[in-house]
């Protein structure tokens, strides 16, 4: 089976929106919060969100959006693009620049596309009040493709010409792991020779709030305490949107073109909790058996593993329950495995959360460096026995793993490795 | 323009012309609903949903038209003939169709029927569309492309004669190109070791197209066809040469119908190559007669199915199908 490797990187992230600018701040711990304007309303309780920068998709036109003159994107594009079709677009100009691709290693049988949003809860209401208001016949022609889940795939697909294999995920925030496990697949069993991931939220008021119905949102108001996974006084999510592309590419097509990958991809696993629609299971019996599927099918050690990346969203439940498989899969190495959840700086990103912190992973790799957890004064005494750095350090790592956990307790573990 | 396509048609209601009254808010939502055309959109947008005058349409919806263009194509707006075409010269594409006519039935307070849709290929099928819609109107025949096989099949004149290369036709105007080659046998004597087109051919071939469109666009009494064979030229007015023209100019001939009523026709024309003016006929008057319609397709099809070239052009057949249900 050829081995697979992530090539390029694009980052449209509430801690950067590129590449250079993610890696400082990660190294740093500098988070993406803020007070955010359209939550600032009495009956809001939760007030900070995980905000893009340099981008303005308040109106439900798209002709309306300002972001960075770096991209140009034709009306005949935008028109059909949710916000996070936007940040989608922008992180896939940036990874196709930095993986060095030209326009004919995009568009061929070869090449396909793999993409996870929540789709646009935004336009979806915009376009369905206009439904219901001026008639069935006067809605726009491009509400559907610019709202529904899909929407990533279906705009990337048509405005980068891909031909290869292409569809979206959607396991909520298991998706875009979801989405790099099969893109591996396809790579592996030589369908496909690269592979686009696609992770994209809108990360707006109508993509955060109706969390806050189910109690998951942190209601903390200070931006520097809002998201603390591990910490005993976390109180929820902050939520965020943004967008991350990544490239996978085979062993073949890296040593065609002559490129450096960021780092290999090793392989993956899943798992389900069968346990309840929410809620993750209390002692993360999905997630443990899926980080096990994953080191076996990679024939890896846990010992091997020198970091993971945490799902560990700031949730009371979520937390501990991860903290419950990392110990129950690394055992006596628990103490020795860095664990540590980079959502401490960017808030949850739903659907992009695990393409997104891949992408951190694969930064991590290469550069040589494991974020800390920010943000934790008093570790919660159901996290003790794992070895969670608060700083970052500076250290070269040979494999680490990636968890994702998405509704309904669907897990995904994802390994990666340096070159 | 419009008054030509349906001259016997009874003073029509005007769907919208009850003024109902315009309040401020509606003004407003009329505003936000053009904020991304021209100024003179919206106050041509604003002057129709006030008074109900039809003149006002032309000038919203190529304003429409203009919002959806790319801006780098725009300028073809600007100074548009008819014949401007939506998908081939504008990159119109059928969702951005969608979204000019729900744009246009907001702005307009009407509604347009996705069947309606289909025939509308230019700018000026657009505009006699919409006014035909609002002065409630028959529609009218679509824009037909004529490639030269189907015009050397249906015109009396013929090679060395024949000054049409390709021509387009609807029921409001005739537009055709014809490229000077150099081989014209009247070249040879006009002038001595200088080619010029002669203007008086340049007429000719405005004539020609105007004898195009009676046979092609012309709405005959029903039952009746123009009969080919009886249709002379019987004078013309207000004739002037701006340019020369020679070998290799390609002649854009445009006609517009102004009066048509058995046996007379008079048609406004001009030349253009490039940009630039070649003649202006004020007035083409023709002669013309009807005959039963039951003898005219019958040529088409001979043509089409003699002719070496294949795909140029619908089906023949299909055509009188569209116009039938038209």
């Amino acid at each position: 089976m050829p081995r697979v490797f992530i090539t390029g990187l694009g980052f449209i992230t509430s801690i950067g929106n590129d590449a250079a600018t993610v890696t400082g701040n990660l190294r740093e711990l500098r988070h993406g919060f803020e007070v955010f304007p359209p939550f600032q309303k009495p009956d809001i309780p939760c007030k900070v969100a995980g905000t893009i920068k340099d981008f303005f998709t308040d109106s439900a036109d798209p002709e309306d959006w300002t972001f960075s003159t770096r991209y140009r994107i034709k009306r005949e594009l935008l028109r059909s693009m949710a916000p996070n079709g936007l940040f989608a677009h922008c992180a896939m100009l940036q990874a196709i620049e930095n993986s060095r691709l030209t326009e004919t290693d995009i568009s061929n049988p070869g090449t396909g596309l793999y993409a996870a949003s929540g789709g646009s809860p935004y336009l979806t209401h915009i376009h369905h009040e206009r439904l219901l208001k001026v008639g069935v016949m006067r809605c726009s022609p491009l509400g559907i493709v610019a709202s529904i889940v899909g929407t990533l795939n279906f705009n990337l697909v048509a405005a980068f010409k891909i031909q290869g294999a292409s569809c979206g995920f959607s396991s909520a925030c298991a998706s875009s792991a979801h989405a790099i496990g099969y893109a591996y697949d396809d790579l592996a069993l030589g369908r496909q020779k690269r592979m686009f991931i696609v992770g994209a939220e809108d990360g707006n008021y109508d993509a955060i709030l109706p969390f806050a119905g189910m109690r998951t949102l942190s209601l903390q108001t200070d931006p520097n305490l809002a998201s603390r996974p591990f910490d005993a006084a976390r109180d929820g999510f902050v939520g965020t949107g943004g967008a991350t592309v990544l490239v996978l590419e085979t062993e073949d097509e890296v040593a065609r073109r002559g490129v450096t990958p960021f780092c290999e991809v090793l392989g993956w696993g899943q798992a389900s909790d069968g346990y309840n629609v929410a809620i993750s299971h209390p002692d993360g019996a999905g997630l443990r058996l899926a980080m096990g599927n994953a080191l076996r099918a990679c024939r890896v050690a846990p010992e091997q593993v020198d970091y993971v990346n945490a799902h560990a969203t700031s949730t009371l439940i979520g937390d501990v329950s991860e903290a419950r498989a990392i110990r129950s899969v690394f055992k006596g190495d628990a103490a020795h495995v860095a664990v540590s959840s980079t959502k401490a700086l960017t808030g949850h990103g739903l659907s992009l959360a695990g393409a997104m912190e891949s992408g951190f992973c694969a930064l991590a790799l290469r550069e040589g460096f494991v974020p800390g957890s920010a943000h934790i004064t008093a570790l919660d005494p159901a996290c003790e026995g794992l070895n969670i750095p608060r700083t970052t350090q500076n250290a070269t790592t040979t494999i680490v793993m990636k968890n994702s956990s998405g509704f309904g307790g669907a897990n995904v573990a994802l390994l990666y490795k340096r070159v | 323009m419009p008054d030509t396509v349906q001259s016997a048609a009874p003073a029509p209601h005007s769907i919208s012309a009850t003024p109902k009254t315009f309040s401020p808010e509606d003004e407003a939502a009329l505003r936000e609903t053009l904020k991304r055309c021209s100024p003179s959109t919206f106050e041509a947008a604003l002057q129709f949903r006030k008074t109900g005058n039809a003149e006002h349409v032309p000038a919203v919806v190529i304003g429409i038209v203009e919002r959806f263009v790319e801006p780098d194509l725009r300028t073809k707006l600007k100074d548009a003939d008819d014949d401007l075409r939506l998908i081939e010269d504008l990159g119109v594409d059928s969702l951005t169709m969608m979204e000019i006519v729900i744009l246009v039935e907001d702005v307009l307070a009407m509604s347009i029927h996705n069947d309606e849709l289909r025939n509308l290929r230019t700018v000026g099928d657009v505009k006699v569309f919409i006014d035909c819609k609002i002065r409630g109107l028959p529609l009218p025949k679509p824009t037909k492309f004529l490639p030269i096989e189907h015009i050397g099949a249906v015109m009396p004149m013929q090679p060395p004669f024949l000054f049409l290369n390709e021509a387009s036709v609807n029921s409001h105007s005739a537009n055709g190109k014809y490229k000077i080659t150099g081989q014209e046998f009247f070249l040879q004597g006009h002038f001595k070791d200088n080619p010029v087109m002669p203007a008086s051919i340049m007429l000719e071939a405005l004539g020609q197209l105007a004898v195009l469109y009676l046979l092609e666009g012309h709405i005959a009494e029903p039952g009746k066809a123009v009969d080919a064979t009886k249709i002379f030229f019987t004078g013309c007015e207000g004739v002037r040469a701006h340019r020369v023209c020679k070998p290799g100019d390609i002649l854009t001939l445009a006609i517009k119908p102004k009066r048509n009523k058995m046996p007379l026709a008079t048609f406004e024309g001009s030349i253009r190559v490039g940009q630039e003016k070649a003649i202006i006929a004020e007035e083409i008057s023709l002669v013309f007669a009807y005959s039963d319609a039951v003898t005219t397709p019958s040529p088409v099809n001979g043509a089409a199915r003699d002719s070496q070239t294949n795909g140029t052009q619908p089906a023949p057949a299909a055509e009188l199908v569209r116009t039938a249900n038209g």
